[in-house]
């Protein structure tokens, strides 16, 4: 999420880890000679079996690792890709920064905007995209790009962009 | 020490010393918002940004010496946060320069670019670092009139407002709350301009609720709910005095109104707690205000206590007394009581009882089941060595808590220890049969879970323990040959016998006893778990050898701090309120009756007259059925209050007193440091202060008392008690004194240990809590809201077996009687123990305490709470 | 053809991700050759010698950089990967680690080797993510080689090597503030001193090294410093990767000796501007450095030439800009990055990103005033120098660059409350050349 304040969604009042995901905690807990080095693996692994850091799944993170719950917040508040809120099942992430921008960035994103009628950070009602503008993706030569949730796309434009769309479910 | 150059000005600094301190010392303002005095170099503000430079070394390493005869001085191209800079020897540093001044000033205007201008609704206004900087520094209008980053207020619970608008991000709460408190409360969400201080998914603050974050706040972003817009630092009297809470002795910053408190605050650079204030010193202050004060003297008419005046009181009084003592003897009078007083009514009030009355009947500690020898205490505590102090707990490598959970009865303590762990790598050793807050993972420490009942078992394993590793350097010739002989006396703690006795594993026990043997700097903390216990004096004799054993009391100095119930109990011990020994410990030349047996003693009808000085005795005293029967016999009942207590409903004679912010005097604290108490407003209409009361009836007694003021009476004690000598109230300023003197003789000797009896039912355990400690916790709004009504605690484990839920009303029966309360679940609670706060909750009708504690049965109750409902 | 002298000769080989075809081209030669066989200090003087400088901005000579670890220290040892590529206009990194993982896993085993440390992290910007998982297999397949792990390659010298995945945050390529993050705190800079190679990670000494310096170390190490210097010059010496962006014909990954001519590289390696547009500004080292006009196109590309100019080589992110860009338009992009970017420890960059944002949007929008020009310059000078870590200059210096070669653009702005070149970001269409 880019950021701005963020208000708290309601989210399941408790979480588990599943069976597979404890064996990649383990794992996870092995690489580093300090637990809290888990933090940002252990939320990532938390967005994947639930799609979004619900407190539920912060305060699973933090009893993990035997950190203040406070303390997980403010960590997975720092970050961008951290989603506080219930993402859609595509997450496109629009890069806006200059080289992207010098390519046509900008035009691009209002496309996407117009096209799916909603804006910055919104969600479409049937849940099937969330848009984003974000900065830089390291792509800068093949701009304008996006991120389709860690796919890479790039040399976009507007009409393969709508093919790909298209692709998307 | 080396020399460092501030604007011209030369000041010699300890090396190492940060640029901003080395300017104070030099006298020149450097501003500074984020960093603190407890709290690691951060330089995240930049407002302290100054010019550094250092002597330029030519080829030969040495100097430049430049025209001028001086080192030239090479200064860095860029500017530097002096609160991150150390000196070094020869550096100058510029904070007037232009270049300075410019980054200064661009710092400044930064700081108000999201800044709102809501200055005259702000409660900071008048005393904000910001804007206080802002006028000196700053520019005259802002060049930034975009649109500012704004955020919602919010109410972090009931002590902590949040306008984080104002805020500067300085982190001075969330990094004091993390490393002071030890409670990670507060957080930084978001980051960049939307870096919002707030705590885990903004719910209310689930903490201490200390406000010590508002404290620290250069700004108006924390602010205090009970103090919200009450009025403004500038209408407001502001008087330095002593905290009445507990044994801490933390210096408060009361700010009066007309004939009102309306806060508390800490000063930072003052006291022994500086900025810091635990929530009862905060906000517990509010019962100075309270309505239902007593205004004038009662007196006893048939049924009916009728108001009466000073003199009335005080002829009647003296009357009674002067009667009572020809037709009975003076010893038919007793005085109970006393550890709330000051050091100077503490004085008169034993010259009353000794010189003018001649009765030796006198005791301030009506609390335990047991009482223990005049001077014990102060033997367990080093016999008068050099002692511990505050600041020596944090520097600690090995802190041994015995008993006592910290976070209720001492809580300047226990941040002393939290810093010191998050700071200094102290290790914490906690032996408490709750899984107190210093017991909790977090603080990385040992805890020793002893079964309740065994605490006199597992300190005489923690002796045993630290004799096998021989008899400690530095103590006495005779203690060593008596710590010797007593090593034999324990032989039978073996392991098994340990982990049998107390539940807790030899091992355990072996390596805390090592840890604290072998620890450079160490500090060994007990308190009312030792001296209200059942078996007080022989656990206070087994603390004393174990003190001894560990190396924590030596020939020159002591590392053990005790913590008693009131913030003078200290002061009680040294101005003999106890029946056997005098002011400065000399042994009295009669024992007196204790507290316990003057209550016998009243109920027999032996004693006739009770003298009781601020003391709840029904709900505070260990055994109400003997104070109900000695207040049902007794022929004169006189109370010192300030409101009208179930005990005082009781008396003929009540006096109304002043309260501690009402009067002055001297307060000794855990430290034994000796500090001033100051009056910062004038008695409630009617009360005076107990040393006047005291006075009046000593004179309507034919006494030649002249005592004009508190001080006179310090005068005397100067006069007349060792260990005062030479100390005037010019001295206590500004830090106190800690009192030195010769020390007693030590006594280590063998303790009988006799198996607590195998009876049944749950262990009740008590003590004070953060919210509910001492009788005017209840009287104080904001600590009464926060405490709620009295509860049972109990374990997950145990609310299962027995079938309790929370929030069920459950009967609590003891030997002398039953009462119910609420059910809160409580995981630090051990197994096959209830825990009821003390205060409010009238434990004392249950039953007394003997050998390990009182035990009591549980079960659902059907009527309506007894007790704190 | 070949795209370089060494990080790219072999780039686009088929199958280079993995082990076989890797040593087939002389992969991990250097770590046989030298574990066991070469002291640490001998490989530290052979990276000093080769005169190798960070490729990940600051340029600090990477040999002198390992020297200032501790030599004996009771404390673990640690070496950083710094695989963050945040940098906009930079994407050489992820080319480099996407095709030829092996590659870094050799160098950060040398790097081990060199500074006596046995645990290493690769530190990947969140955005990563797939990249992460072609490096863990490729760390999976060395260790099943006995080239990671207990006994690296048979020399009883133990290396283990994990990546460590971030989660948006640009200014977790400073390396204080990555590693606060790799520690699990937000990801803010710390005090330096003490330094990351006193006191670094979990307070242990730790050398934090760019990818691609990591991996121009094998080279290094099996060639000897006199081959490497054949490229480049006394000073800069060596290849360097550049990541070229903006509307040229063929933007991309190049990598030249270092002292190679901008112009060059622009109009003959990437074909010139696409057709239609003139070269009207270039940033030279990521958007971090001042921009630099047409006229200055043939500085060289080295650290001295660019500072001559006033500019830096920084990252070697390229960006060039059409003249239908206009530079008040371009540069409020470049600071509402930073301004997004900024951690909020401290209060110039802070406060200063998002003040001096939203006074380029003010003008940009037509509604500048005569004072904001001025104004822009101070506030960027009260934040340069004055800043917690360099992502406050970083801010700064973009605003000073922009000004001192287009300061009339600006003017033009508030004077005409429109574009010297009138075409708003929106107009542009992606199309390719
Ligand atoms: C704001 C900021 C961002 C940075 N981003 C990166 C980055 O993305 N990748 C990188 O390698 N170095 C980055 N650096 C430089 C690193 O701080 C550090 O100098 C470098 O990783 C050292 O490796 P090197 O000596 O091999 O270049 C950044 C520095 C700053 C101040
Ligand atoms: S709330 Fe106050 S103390 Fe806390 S960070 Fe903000 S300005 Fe600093
Ligand atoms: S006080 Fe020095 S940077 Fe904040």
């Amino acid at each position: 999420m880019s950021h701005g304040t963020v208000m708290p969604v309601d989210g399941p009042a408790t979480l588990e880890w599943s069976a597979k995901a404890q064996t990649e905690v383990t794992d996870i807990l092995s690489r580093y000679p300090v637990k809290r080095s888990a933090v940002l693996p252990l939320l990532w692994l938390a967005q994947r079996e639930w799609g979004w850091l619900s407190t539920a799944a912060m305060r699973r993170v933090a009893d993990t690792i035997g950190l203040p719950e406070s303390e997980v917040y403010g960590v997975a508040t720092f970050y961008t890709m951290f989603n506080l809120q219930p993402v859609g099942r595509h997450h496109l992430q629009v890069c806006m920064t200059l080289s992207c921008s010098l390519m046509g960035a900008d035009r691009l994103y209002k496309h996407l905007e117009r096209k799916l009628g909603i804006g910055h950070g919104q969600t479409t009602s049937d849940g099937r995209f969330t848009l984003r503008k974000v900065e830089c993706l390291a792509a800068c030569g093949r701009g304008p790009c996006m991120q389709v949730g860690f796919d890479y796309h790039e040399n976009l434009t507007e009409a393969n962009v709508d093919a790909l769309l298209e692709k998307l479910k | 020490m080396v020399k460092v150059t501030i604007d011209g000005r030369t000041v010699e600094v300890p090396a190492g010393t940060l640029v901003t301190d080395a300017a104070r010392a030099a006298e020149v303002h450097v501003p500074i918002f984020c960093s603190h005095s407890k709290l690691p170099p951060l330089g995240a503000c930049r407002i302290c940004v100054v010019e550094v430079g250092t002597p330029k070394l030519g080829a030969d390493r040495q100097p430049v010496i430049g025209a001028d005869g001086q080192p030239e001085i090479a200064w860095m191209p860029k500017v530097q946060t002096g609160c991150t800079t150390p000196v070094s020897d020869g550096m100058h540093v510029r904070t007037a320069s232009n270049v300075a001044t410019k980054a200064r000033k661009g710092v400044m205007e930064f700081l108000l670019v999201n800044h709102p201008l809501d200055c005259p609704v702000c409660d900071e206004g008048g005393e904000c670092q910001l804007q206080d900087l802002a006028f000196a520094f700053g520019h005259d209008g802002s060049r930034m009139d975009e649109a500012k980053r704004t955020f919602d207020s919010e109410d972090l619970g009931p002590i902590v407002k949040k306008e984080a608008n104002r805020c500067i991000v300085c982190m001075r709460c969330v990094r004091y709350c993390d490393e002071v408190m030890g409670e990670n409360a507060l957080t930084a969400h978001q980051r960049g301009v939307h870096t919002e201080i707030s705590s885990f998914d903004r719910q209310p603050l689930a903490c201490e609720q200390c406000g010590n974050c508002v404290e620290v706040c250069p700004v108006g972003a924390l602010t205090a709910l009970p103090y919200r817009f009450k009025a403004r630092p500038w209408d407001l009297r502001q008087h330095i005095t002593i905290c009445e809470w507990c044994p801490n002795g933390c210096s408060v910053r009361l700010g009066v109104r007309g004939m009102e408190i309306l806060r508390a605050r800490g000063t930072e650079f003052r006291g022994v707690n500086q900025e810091y204030l635990c929530v009862r010193g905060r906000f517990g202050h509010e019962f100075v205000n309270a309505a239902d004060r007593l205004t004038a003297p009662l007196l006893r008419t048939g049924a009916a206590l009728q108001p009466s005046t000073a003199d009335e009181a005080t002829a009647f009084v003296a009357a009674r007394l002067r009667d009572l003592a020809a037709t009975h003897g003076p010893e038919s009078i007793a005085f109970l009581g006393g550890e709330k007083l000051n050091v100077e009514e503490q004085y008169l009030l034993q010259k009353l009882a000794r010189t003018v009355l001649g009765t030796p009947n006198l005791d301030a500690r009506t609390r335990p089941a047991a009482a223990v020898a005049g001077d014990a205490l102060l033997r367990a505590t080093g016999g008068g060595r050099p002692g511990l102090t505050f600041d020596a707990i944090t520097a600690a490598n090995e802190v041994l808590v015995l008993f006592e959970d910290l976070q209720g009865e001492a809580p300047l303590a226990q941040a002393a220890v939290v810093r010191g762990f998050r700071q200094r790598g102290l290790h914490v050793t906690v032996a408490h049969a709750r899984r107190v807050k210093l017991a909790r993972a977090k603080f990385k420490g040992d805890w020793l879970g002893l079964r309740p009942g065994s605490e006199l078992a597992l300190t005489l394993a923690l002796t045993k323990a630290a004799l096998d590793l021989g008899v400690p350097a530095g103590v006495p010739g005779e203690v060593a040959s008596a710590l010797t002989s007593l090593q034999g006396s324990l032989a039978s703690w073996t392991p098994e016998r340990i982990e049998a006795e107390t539940g807790v594993s030899g091992a355990a026990v072996a390596a805390a006893a090592k840890r604290m043997r072998e620890a450079g700097r160490k500090a060994l903390l007990f308190g009312r778990g030792v001296l209200e216990h059942a078996q007080a004096p022989q656990l206070l004799q087994a603390v004393e050898n174990l003190a001894w054993a560990l190396g924590a009391i030596t020939a020159e100095s002591s590392s053990v701090m005790a913590f008693g119930p009131h913030h003078d109990s200290a002061g009680a011990l040294e101005m003999g309120l106890v029946p056997d020994t005098l002011p400065g410990f000399a042994p009295a030349p009669k024992r007196g009756l204790t507290a316990r047996e003057a209550l016998a003693a009243a109920a027999e009808g032996k004693v006739r007259a009770l003298w009781i000085v601020a003391d709840d005795l029904l709900v505070s005293a260990a055994d109400r059925a003997l104070v109900e029967r000695a207040l049902e016999r007794c022929e004169l009942v006189i109370v010192n209050e300030m409101f009208l207590t179930r005990t005082a409903a009781r008396a003929h004679v009540v006096f109304p007193v002043a309260a501690f912010a009402e009067k002055e005097g001297s307060v000794l604290n855990s430290e034994r440091r000796l500090q001033r108490s100051n009056r910062a407003l004038s008695p409630r209409r009617g009360a005076r202060a107990d040393w006047e009361v005291l006075q009046a009836v000593a004179r309507e007694l034919g006494a030649d008392w002249r005592y004009r003021t508190a001080e006179d009476v310090f005068r005397e004690i100067a006069r007349t008690v060792p260990g005062f000598a030479g100390l005037s109230y010019a001295t206590l300023l500004p830090d106190g004194a800690l009192l030195a003197g010769t020390p007693v003789a030590a006594q280590v000797k063998p303790v009988e240990w006799t198996a607590a009896a195998a009876g049944d039912g749950l262990w009740l355990l008590s003590g004070g809590t953060l919210f509910a400690d001492g009788s005017l916790s209840s009287r104080s709004a904001t600590l009464a809201k926060l405490a709620g009504a009295a509860r049972v605690r109990v374990s997950p484990a145990e609310a299962s077996r027995l079938g309790f839920a929370a929030g069920d009303l459950v009967e609590l029966t003891g030997p002398a009687g039953a009462a119910s309360y609420a059910v809160e679940i409580d995981d630090s609670v051990p197994a096959g123990a209830v825990f009821v706060p003390a205060p409010g909750a009238e434990l004392n009708r249950l039953g007394v305490p003997t050998g390990g504690g009182l035990r009591v049965k549980a079960r659902k109750a059907t009527g309506a709470a007894t007790v704190g409902a | 053809m070949s795209r370089g002298p060494l990080l790219f000769k072999d780039i686009d080989t088929p199958g280079l991700t993995g082990l076989d075809v890797y040593r087939k081209l002389g992969g991990y030669e250097a770590v046989t050759a030298t574990l066991g066989k070469t002291g640490a200090d001998q490989v530290i003087e052979v990276v000093k010698a080769s005169g190798l400088r960070g490729r990940g901005g600051a340029g600090f000579p990477t040999g002198l950089k390992w020297s200032f670890v501790p030599k004996q220290s009771p404390k673990a040892r640690y070496i950083v990967c710094n695989a963050d590529e945040s940098e906009p206009g930079t994407f050489k990194d992820r080319e480099l680690m996407e095709k030829n993982p092996h590659l870094l896993i050799e160098g950060m085993i040398l790097a081990g080797y060199a500074i006596g440390s046995h645990v290493g992290y690769i530190y990947l910007r969140g955005e990563f993510e797939y990249i992460q998982r072609i490096v863990d297999r490729a760390i999976a397949e060395a260790r099943a080689a006995g080239l990671l792990g207990d006994d690296v390659a048979g020399s009883g010298y133990a290396f283990q090597l994990h990546t460590h995945l971030g989660a948006g945050a640009y200014i977790c390529g400073e390396e204080t503030a990555l590693l606060s993050s790799l520690e699990g705190y937000r990801g803010q800079p710390r005090l330096k001193p003490p330094f990351p190679a006193v006191e670094g990670l979990y307070a242990c000494p730790t050398v934090v090294n760019n990818s691609e310096t990591l991996m121009t170390v094998p080279y290094i190490v099996r060639n000897g410093a006199a081959w490497y210097r054949q490229w480049g010059n006394e000073k800069s010496a060596g290849t360097k990767v550049f990541s070229v962006s903006g509307p040229v014909k063929r933007p991309g990954n190049y990598e030249v000796p270092l002292g190679y001519s901008m112009k060059q590289l622009i109009e003959q390696d990437c074909g010139g501007m696409r057709d239609g547009l003139k070269l009207k500004a270039v940033i030279p080292g990521g958007s971090s450095v001042p921009m630099l006009p047409a006229a200055d196109l043939d500085t060289p590309l080295d650290y001295e030439s660019m500072n001559a100019k006033g500019t830096f080589l920084g990252s070697g992110g390229v960006i060039v800009i059409d003249d239908r860009t206009c530079i008040v338009d371009a540069l409020w992009n470049i600071t509402r990055f930073y301004q997004h970017e900024s951690c909020g420890k401290c209060t110039p960059c802070r406060e200063g990103t998002y003040w001096m944002s939203e006074v380029l949007e003010r003008l940009e929008n037509g509604e500048g005033r005569d004072a904001d020009i001025d104004l822009l310059a101070d506030v960027a000078d009260n934040i340069l120098g004055k800043s917690f870590c360099a992502l406050g200059d970083a801010a700064a210096m973009p605003v000073q660059g922009a000004l001192k070669h287009f300061r009339a653009e600006f003017e033009h702005h508030v004077k005409h409350k429109t574009c010297l070149v009138n075409r708003r970001r929106e107009e542009v269409a992606g199309v390719k050349a």
